[in-house]
């Protein structure tokens, strides 16, 4: 094949997706980061602003609270999604990979279930269930004796964002189970038979053999977590609105983002503050996944069989 | 070290029986090797005698105990798995003393046990090396080690040598046989290849189909095979087979019409189906006329050995050794002959006249 | 023995069944109430719609406008669409890089990983001023644009990896055979990628059909809104009216369900294997 044709070929191959990516993908993330060193002025001219508009988000009050506020809030979700919908995960995962257990695939598909709806659906759908006026949730409790639990959750301050975390949870935990599950049965079954054979029971068989062969999945279902948590908008804004009520307790970086761009009834949209947002963002899932990539995929080499 | 008893043993996944009535006795001490073609049920059934596998009737001992209802580690077995099964994350010494950890073994027990079990299999010098940095060869004597720090009454091995080159096969194979003589274990051996079986074993056990076809040492299954599937199995390259109809008190004729003398027992009449056996070692090809007539096909030397490849005039293939050259080129037809003390004589159902 | 064995075998099922159903639950619920009438929804919430409380008043106010039919066919031309540019292009990208050995093949490579792990959105503000700037607000045409970019390293990775499986001798038997590269890839290695384009499509179509953010900044009107936007501005405007809210989810979570029972194998496999990267 001559060097022309080759490099004609090549071109045909390469260049549709090389050009759509970089032009949808690539090139708005680089021109949102520009767009962060610069300012907005009414009705004038951008000028260039360096890092400005990051002290200003990070010192100035008008923006640093509602931004460390979104952050902690953020953190927050992360946190309760790595205690809870994880382990549960896993837990499944392990049930799930009992060896000659009936219904299994039943199983899987049925719980897996939540996952494929839309967080949209997800949202309402819960939002109706919790609603005092529906009462479903409050039966449930009652029924658990555990009615004086009951309340407002969406609407108080202090229960809302640990509820849209929980309902979260509820929605995605059908992840970290497949892709730990998948990772279960890649255990070949005669080192199970060799632990048994060894003497180890089911937990102690799961403890000390299955789950150092798994660390790899579950890193990276903990980095797939980070990325998704620090990147969600649809649920709060299905459930409380952009304003990420009640009074800015559930906003989180992705709510905090769409509404400094594109404003609200209390405030302009603002286009420079708004890329600033976004490459804050950018950096700490940057941060999160070089994290993961330095030191979970170093350790990933230990356990090739 | 204990014995091994096994009692009417049956065991089925479902509708399908794959082990049938096994009664089966290994002494104390002593090598026995369960050997078959695939799916005839020899894994099934160590791994029954394991535990790792639950059984639908029959009992099984080891020692003076019933162990049916015993999990595996309550039953002091051993075993070592065809694709070693050591755990990845461990070094070797770790990997061998995993078990005793367990056990509630305190450590300085678990470290001379080690050390002990790694001076015998010379596996010193790998302590501290991970299975991924292993060869072939050394997993597997990790994973013997690790079998032998338990000190189990019985070894229970699962085709062990299936994952290792050829040359490093015939090297392990000698190295359990010493260990063997070393530790004057209990071992049951699982195995397809007739070899192994042939060289290891102090008793071999052929399967076929969830049935135990015949015990014995390798030697009795190989002079007086109990029917014709043992026969078949046993001995490389496979015994020559003849089908034959008797036509007289002593005589038997082939499919071609050709008439053979034979010394027949009373039990046999005129008309009846029997096989005739003969084994290549045993068959010598000659250029004037034999008992039988065949068609040289193909001649492979391997050296000084050979092999003739011919077809009968009754359409059989047969295999008759050769020591030097070949009486004839290919398309001759030459003669066969065998001495009456090698002949093997099989009845219409398969068993042994 | 036996007795322990059976306990912790029948536990193990309770616990799963109790998850089950609580994963279960909250949808059922929804799609039972959606046929009762508004009585029935308040007074026995738990009970299944009986003769006495069916009533599909809620059905009627969500179909009486006919928008509904239409944000259906805007979610599944941009789904489709957005399937068959991200297979065709992932897939000549990542036949080019598997096959030919150029210099900055690696780059190349790299350059279009980084994109499975960042997430598109952040760049919105420049994605919104770029497609303004084209004129394509409120298009399909912008939200498959979009989609396609997000999912073209994923589709490549995938992709490129089923490919270096294809024996190498079927293409140096077809370069012999005479046939151009164009050719090649498209008569030989495309139907041989089947089941992998598959994993990719199923893999690629769930959140494309769910997602809300791009949908609500690109095309938030002129009748080019998905159904996932469509139900949640009708949800916010008929918030109140419990009939409509209930008929409205039900109507937009049937089909993922039907869809996602048959082919529910497939969406699993393409799950997994685009996570192990």
């Amino acid at each position: 094949m001559s060097r022309g044709r080759y490099w004609r070929v090549l071109a045909f191959f390469l260049l549709p997706a090389v050009v759509i990516y970089s032009a949808f993908s690539v090139y708005p993330l680089l021109a949102t980061i520009f767009d962060s060193l610069y300012l907005r002025h009414q009705g004038a001219p951008e000028t260039f602003n360096g890092l400005g508009n990051f002290y200003t988000l990070l010192g100035d009050t008008t923006w640093s609270k509602p931004f460390w506020n979104a952050f902690l809030n953020n953190c927050l979700f992360f946190v309760i999604h790595m205690c809870v919908q994880n382990p549960i995960g896993l837990a499944l995962a392990a049930l799930l990979s009992l060896p000659q257990l009936r219904l299994r695939n039943t199983y899987r598909t049925l719980i897996f279930m939540p996952t494929m709806l839309s967080v949209v659906i997800i949202g309402f759908v819960w939002q109706l269930i919790l609603s005092p006026l529906w009462g479903i949730w409050k039966l449930f409790l009652q029924t658990l004796h555990l009615g004086f639990l009951f309340g407002p959750y969406l609407g108080q301050e202090h229960t809302a964002l640990l509820t849209i975390s929980l309902i979260s949870v509820w929605q995605f935990v059908g992840i970290p189970m497949i892709l730990i599950y998948t990772a279960l049965l890649a255990i070949p079954d005669e080192l199970v038979d060799a632990a048994t054979v060894d003497g180890l029971n089911q937990w102690q068989t799961f403890f000390h053999v299955k789950l150092p062969l798994i660390w790899p999945t579950i890193g990276l279902v903990s980095v797939l977590t980070f990325v998704n948590n620090f990147n969600a908008f649809d649920l709060i804004y299905v459930t409380e609105g952009a304003l990420a009520g009640p009074n800015y307790s559930t906003d989180i970086m992705g709510t905090l983002f769409y509404r400094t761009f594109f404003g609200n009834q209390l405030q302009l949209g603002d286009k420079t503050m708004g890329s600033t947002i976004a490459t804050m963002m950018f950096i700490f899932i940057l941060i999160g996944v070089m994290i993961y990539l330095f030191l979970i995929q170093r350790r990933m080499q230990r356990y090739s069989f | 070290m204990a014995q091994v008893s096994i009692s009417a043993l049956k065991k089925s996944y479902g509708p399908v029986d794959v082990l049938k009535d096994i009664n089966l006795d290994v002494d104390n001490g002593s090598f026995v090797v369960l050997v078959g073609p695939s799916g005839c049920g020899k894994s099934t059934l160590l791994r029954s005698i394991a535990g790792l596998e639950p059984v639908n009737s029959g009992a099984i001992k080891i020692g003076d105990k019933v162990v049916n209802d015993l999990a595996p580690a309550q039953r002091e077995i051993a075993m070592v798995f065809q694709s070693y099964a050591l755990y990845p994350h461990m070094n070797v010494e770790k990997n061998m003393g995993f078990g005793l950890r367990f056990a509630k073994t305190p450590k300085e027990e678990i470290k001379a046990r080690v050390t002990e079990a790694a001076r015998i299999l010379q596996l010193e010098p790998l302590l501290k090396r991970r299975p991924r940095e292993l060869s072939g060869g050394q997993r597997q004597r990790v994973a013997i080690g690790r079998a032998i720090v338990r000190k189990p009454q019985v070894f229970l091995f699962d085709e062990p040598l299936s994952n290792l080159d050829a040359a490093l096969r015939v090297n392990t194979r000698v190295e359990i046989a010493k260990l063997h003589k070393l530790l004057k274990a209990t071992i049951v051996y699982v195995t397809h290849d007739q070899v192994e079986a042939m060289t290891l074993a102090d008793k071999i056990v052929v399967m076929n189909q969830g049935r135990i076809e015949q015990v014995g040492k390798p030697l009795d299954l190989y002079y007086k095979p109990a029917n014709l599937f043992v026969a078949r199995f046993i001995g490389s390259p496979a015994m020559n087979i003849v089908p034959l109809t008797v036509s007289g008190k002593d005589t038997a004729k082939t499919k071609s019409g050709a008439e053979i003398e034979l010394s027949l027992p009373a039990s046999v009449s005129k008309g009846d189906q029997i096989t005739l056996g003969v084994r290549p070692e045993h068959m010598t090809v000659t250029k004037g006329k034999g008992i039988l007539t065949a068609k040289l096909d193909v001649v492979e030397r391997l050296g000084e050995l050979g092999y003739a490849h011919l077809e009968s005039e009754s359409g059989e293939r047969l295999i008759a050794e050769l020591r030097g050259e070949a009486p004839g080129q290919t398309g001759d037809t030459l003669g066969l002959n065998f001495a009456a003390k090698d002949i093997h004589l099989f009845a219409a159902d398969g068993t042994r006249l | 023995m036996n007795v322990k064995r059976a306990i912790s075998k029948t536990s193990v099922h309770v616990v799963l069944v109790a998850y089950t159903c609580l994963a279960l639950f909250p949808i059922l619920l929804v799609i039972f109430n959606s046929f009762k009438a508004k009585r029935a929804i308040f007074l026995s919430p738990l009970t299944p719609p009986l003769p006495t409380t069916f009533d599909l008043i809620g059905y009627n106010r969500v179909f009486s406008d006919g928008a509904i039919g239409t944000y259906y066919m805007n979610s599944i031309i941009v789904t489709l669409g957005t399937i068959f540019f991200t297979l065709l292009f992932g897939g000549m990208a990542g036949w080019a890089l598997s096959e030919y050995k150029f210099r900055f093949n690696k780059v190349l490579g790299l350059y279009l990983a980084i994109g499975i792990m960042v997430p598109i959105r952040l760049g919105s503000v420049a994605i919104i001023s770029m497609i303004a700037g084209l004129n394509l607000i409120n298009t399909l045409t912008a939200l498959i644009c979009v989609y396609v970019a997000q999912n073209l390293p994923l589709a490549v990775f995938i992709l490129s990896e089923f490919m270096t499986q294809i024996p190498k001798d079927l293409r140096e038997a077809a370069r012999c055979d005479g046939l151009s590269e164009y050719n090649i890839f498209f008569y030989i290695v495309l139907p041989l990628l089947r089941p992998a384009m598959a994993t990719v499509a199923v893999f690629t179509m769930i959140p494309v059909w769910n997602d809300l953010w791009f949908p609500l900044i690109l095309a938030p009107s002129g009748g080019k809104q998905t159904i996932t936007l469509g139900v949640q501005q009708f949800l916010g405007q008929y918030v109140t009216d419990w009939n409509a809210v209930l008929a409205a989810l039900s109507t937009a979570i049937v089909p993922v369900l039907i869809f996602y029972i048959l082919f529910s194998r497939q969406l699993i496999r393409g799950l997994t294997s685009g996570a192990v990267k």
